[in-house]
């Protein structure tokens, strides 16, 4: 044995009598049988890995980690949690901002990256057969040649997982004239929680029966997994164009969105992003934002090319009446391309201002954006906290984050008290909750705020008929007080932890 | 422990995860401690939480193959290299990474006879069919070289170590371009005898700090001294673009922007270039990730080979790592593979006559499964004189 193994050896005997013994072995030896030895982890670095994902909640433990590669390893995933009486939580690029990967009491980690594999493409009938792991952007790659494309475009497609779109009803930018994630699902082989599978859905434009499929896009993994997915693809259309708007307030911008949408067009996006994102975003881009603009609106539109000049000159004239300073049009599509790269990695820059940042996903009416977001400003204020806004426009939801460093002793109730109190202002009018991030976690104490104990039993048992046991991602989407919640006993972990 | 970094470099990731589609690594094993948003919350845990550095930790750091091409995917521009070069350099020191015998491997880079020595037993070897495949050594080392003649003093081209002693044609080739540009050359040879790239990464930056104060000594003088260091190795280029970082000194930053990839420099000089024949068939461009991702002036190639090549094309992996990285596709013979496999893939769906890369780590480690791969100064050097 040389020094170096020697001394990992002891390095190891270290780390292994630092974590907490388990009465774990049985549950590892049966998932490695079922599974492979490699694509089964139970160690201190990948438990704290999979403990997070990109939201702020911390407080998650991981239980073993598996990395099943087809349908037949979930299955026997989650015959054998059955067994043990554990929760079992999907995986897929760990890109969700409300903690909905986020583990709760030591569930098994169910990791879908290594089911990435691309079934099929029908372009006659317009559907792609894709396995969970198939990263959002791959497909749209995959699908250019053959002139199509994959619409939902979250700001992380060119990371985040079809099957993590699926189970959060993802949007993005696009979706304000192709619809969300659900609009783009037609079918789909799941993975129940006693290890039965099913299929929801079908290829027929009208299938037979309760809409199944449309109760599980969106469910946050607490029906099940999904293990093969029908989507649908979109013909990309002859001619784009891009504009870009800038303005001296955020309620111009504001403004000239509800402009737009009320003069009769549908945009393909319409995303608006204040001065201090927009500034992050350029010193990573470059892409020609305006850095003295208070505010500034991307609009795009697609279709046949006489109609998209038809429209484009009719937003630009929208702007203008609403107090535009400058108008722009993206002259290629590199210049389009990057216009876009800023926008989809807005929250990323984030770091050059602040190493944290807590946002909300609310969605209010088009004709209320200009109030709740002067009461965002104004919110932040109050708690002397950062504030920066970039939203999808045009279908109103509002993506405010609050900076801050976690290092600062007492931020974290701030942040959090200010955070409540925009949720509070989007709902009172007239908003929901989520637009496109989920749940999860981080937004379940406030379910009650939005729907009645009625509603909410109603939620519990519609989830208790696909998972009696309550033990597919325990925990989550159910606020505390509803059933699911409270039978999955989550003594490990201290409920509500933050920082 | 304490891994040295800095602690506000290591609080610029917002955990985002943007990076993880950019990790070669990430991609072939799914695996979150295999990605660069995973590595730095492994930092972390070590140097602020003082997690143990378990066998697990050390291995999400060594698969690491430093391409960083999770740096220009990053919208809050984590120094990510950095950070892993630090980390690497302090767990080296503490005697948990590269063990003796891969220290004394390194050694005979900077030592050009010890090196030349050593190169004719490989060829030795290599001939006699010694050398076992999985090492991937595609070139035939040769016995001896023509030597590199001087012909001005108005460029320094910078030979190296491996790859004057087993691709000395690549350096002659370029040397030929930069004459018909009209550039009067002076390899460095025995004045320069190693960047010390190889051993940065390994964590030993301490030997990079001796070469580079030598190199920086030995290339400033005389006629030379303020000449532009043309570089035709984009690994060897990035580390040398880097002494500035790695020594602090003013010297060592007026050195570092003296240094020039071959490519790079002739694009500023594009007017000086003979027109040349144009080149029949079709040419893949694999950018080498020191050059696209680090020095990011990828764009030069395409800008020089588009003069002489008409059908240049581009691969569709946003220069995803090949994943060579100068050790690593020995070190970690596996995981390397894996990541060609990606890679010949996506080559392929190209269908290309052949393949440019600027840098002799991914020539090799591509020609060691077939894929037919040359430099793009061989290209020039052809279209110029035949």
């Amino acid at each position: 044995m040389s020094m170096l193994e020697k001394a990992r050896r002891r390095l190891g005997d270290r780390g292994a009598r630092a974590e907490p013994a388990t009465d774990d072995d049985r549950l590892l030896s049966e998932l490695r049988l079922a599974l492979a030895p490699d694509r089964v982890r139970f160690d201190g670095a990948e438990r704290s890995l999979h403990a997070k994902d990109a939201s702020v909640f911390r407080g998650g433990v991981a239980g073993p980690s598996c990395f099943p590669v087809n349908t037949e390893e979930v299955q026997a995933i989650m015959r054998i949690a059955a067994a043990h009486g554990r929760g079992v939580v999907p995986r897929g690029a760990g890109t969700g901002l409300a903690g909905g990967a986020i583990p709760l009491g030591a569930p098994i980690v169910v990791a879908l990256t290594k089911m990435n594999r691309i079934l099929s493409v029908d372009t006659d009938s317009r559907v792609a057969w894709v396995e969970p792991g198939v990263i959002n952007l791959d497909l749209t790659r995959h699908l250019t040649p053959m002139g199509f494309h994959f619409a939902p475009d979250p700001s992380s497609q060119q990371v985040c997982t079809i099957g993590g779109n699926l189970a959060n009803n993802a949007g993005g930018p696009h979706c304000l004239a192709y619809g969300v994630t659900n609009a783009h699902i037609m079918a789909m082989e799941v993975v129940l929680a006693d290890g039965d599978v099913a299929m929801l859905g079908g290829l027929d434009p009208e299938p037979a029966g309760l809409d199944l499929r449309g109760v599980f896009v969106g469910s946050e993994g607490t029906l099940g997994i999904a293990t093969k997915i029908a989507v649908r693809i979109t013909k990309n259309r002859p001619a784009v164009r891009t504009l870009l708007l800038s303005f001296d307030s955020v309620s111009d911008a504001a403004n000239t969105v509800s402009g737009i949408i009320a003069a009769g067009i549908v945009p393909a996006a319409l995303e608006v992003m204040d001065h201090r994102i927009t500034v992050a975003v350029e010193n990573y881009v470059g892409a020609g934002y305006p850095r003295d603009a208070a505010a500034v609106l991307l609009a795009e539109v697609d279709g046949l090319d006489d109609g998209v000049g038809i429209d484009a000159d009719r937003i630009a004239e929208i702007g203008r009446q609403h107090g535009a300073t400058d108008v722009r049009t993206a002259n290629d599509d590199n210049e389009r391309a990057l216009l876009w790269k800023g926008r989809k990695t807005a929250f990323g820059a984030i770091a050059q201002i602040a190493p944290d940042y807590y946002l909300h996903d609310t969605v209010v009416p088009r004709s209320e954006l200009a109030n709740v977001l002067e009461k965002v400003y104004a919110i932040a204020d109050n708690y002397d906290l950062k504030v920066m806004n970039v939203f999808h426009a045009g279908d109103g939801n509002l993506h405010p984050l609050l900076l801050f460093d976690s290092r600062e002793p007492g931020v974290l109730e701030r942040v959090h008290a200010a955070g409540k109190e925009i949720v509070e202002a989007s709902l009172d009018a007239g908003g929901v909750l989520s637009g496109e991030h989920g749940i999860g976690v981080e937004k379940q104490a406030y379910m009650d705020r939005l729907f009645s104990d009625d509603d909410l039993d109603h939620q519990d048992r519609l989830r208790r008929a696909f998972d009696p046991g309550c033990r597919a991602n325990p925990g989550k989407v159910i606020p505390m007080g509803h059933s699911c919640a409270d039978i999955q006993a989550l003594r490990r972990v201290p409920t509500g932890v933050w920082g | 422990m304490d891994l040295n970094l800095n602690g506000d470099e290591l609080n610029t990731c917002v955990q985002c995860g943007l990076c993880l589609a950019h990790c070669p690594t990430y991609r072939v094993s799914g695996d979150e401690s295999m990605s660069p948003r995973g590595r730095i919350h492994l930092m972390r845990e070590v140097q602020l939480n003082n997690a143990p550095v378990t066998h697990e930790v050390l291995r999400s750091f060594e698969t690491c193959v430093q391409c960083r091409g999770c740096e220009p995917a990053c919208p809050s521009a984590v120094p990510y290299g950095h950070l892993m070069e630090t980390t690497r350099e302090t767990l080296a020191d503490a005697g948990l990474m590269t063990p003796w015998w891969q220290r004394l491997a390194m050694r005979p880079l900077a030592h050009t006879k010890l090196l030349g020595a050593g190169s004719v037993m490989v060829a030795l070897a290599q001939r006699g069919r010694l050398v076992p495949k999985r090492l991937g050594l595609s070139v035939d080392v040769p016995f001896t070289q023509e030597p590199l003649r001087a012909s001005g003093t108005d460029v320094i081209m910078f030979t190296g170590c491996v790859m004057d002693a087993w691709q000395r044609d690549v350096h002659q080739a370029g040397q030929r371009v930069l004459e018909a540009a009209g550039f009067g050359v002076t390899p460095s040879g025995d004045l320069a005898p190693c960047c010390g790239a190889l051993h940065a990464h390994a964590g030993l930056a301490d030997d990079t700090r001796t070469y580079a104060t030598n190199m920086m000594r030995t290339l400033s003088r005389g006629a030379i001294a303020d000449a532009s260091i043309i570089v035709d190795s984009a690994g060897c280029s990035a580390q040398m673009k880097d002494y500035g970082h790695l020594l602090g000194t003013e010297a060592a930053r007026r050195f570092s922007s003296r240094v020039f990839d071959i490519s790079e420099f002739l694009a500023l000089h594009l007017d000086r270039l003979p027109e040349g024949s144009q080149l029949a068939g079709t040419v893949a461009i694999q950018d080498p990730c020191h050059l696209r991702h680090v020095q990011r002036v990828h764009e030069a190639t395409r800008t020089v080979l588009g003069r002489y090549i008409p059908n240049l094309v581009e691969l569709d992996d946003d220069g995803l790592c090949c994943g060579a990285g100068g050790a690593y596709s020995v070190m970690e013979a596996q995981l390397s593979g894996q990541i060609r496999d990606r890679k010949v893939a996506v080559i392929s769906a190209k269908d290309p006559d052949l393949v440019a890369s600027a840098n002799p780590g991914c020539s090799m480690h591509l020609g060691a499964v077939g894929v037919p791969t040359i430099h793009p100064m061989e290209l020039v050097d052809r279209a110029l004189h035949g």
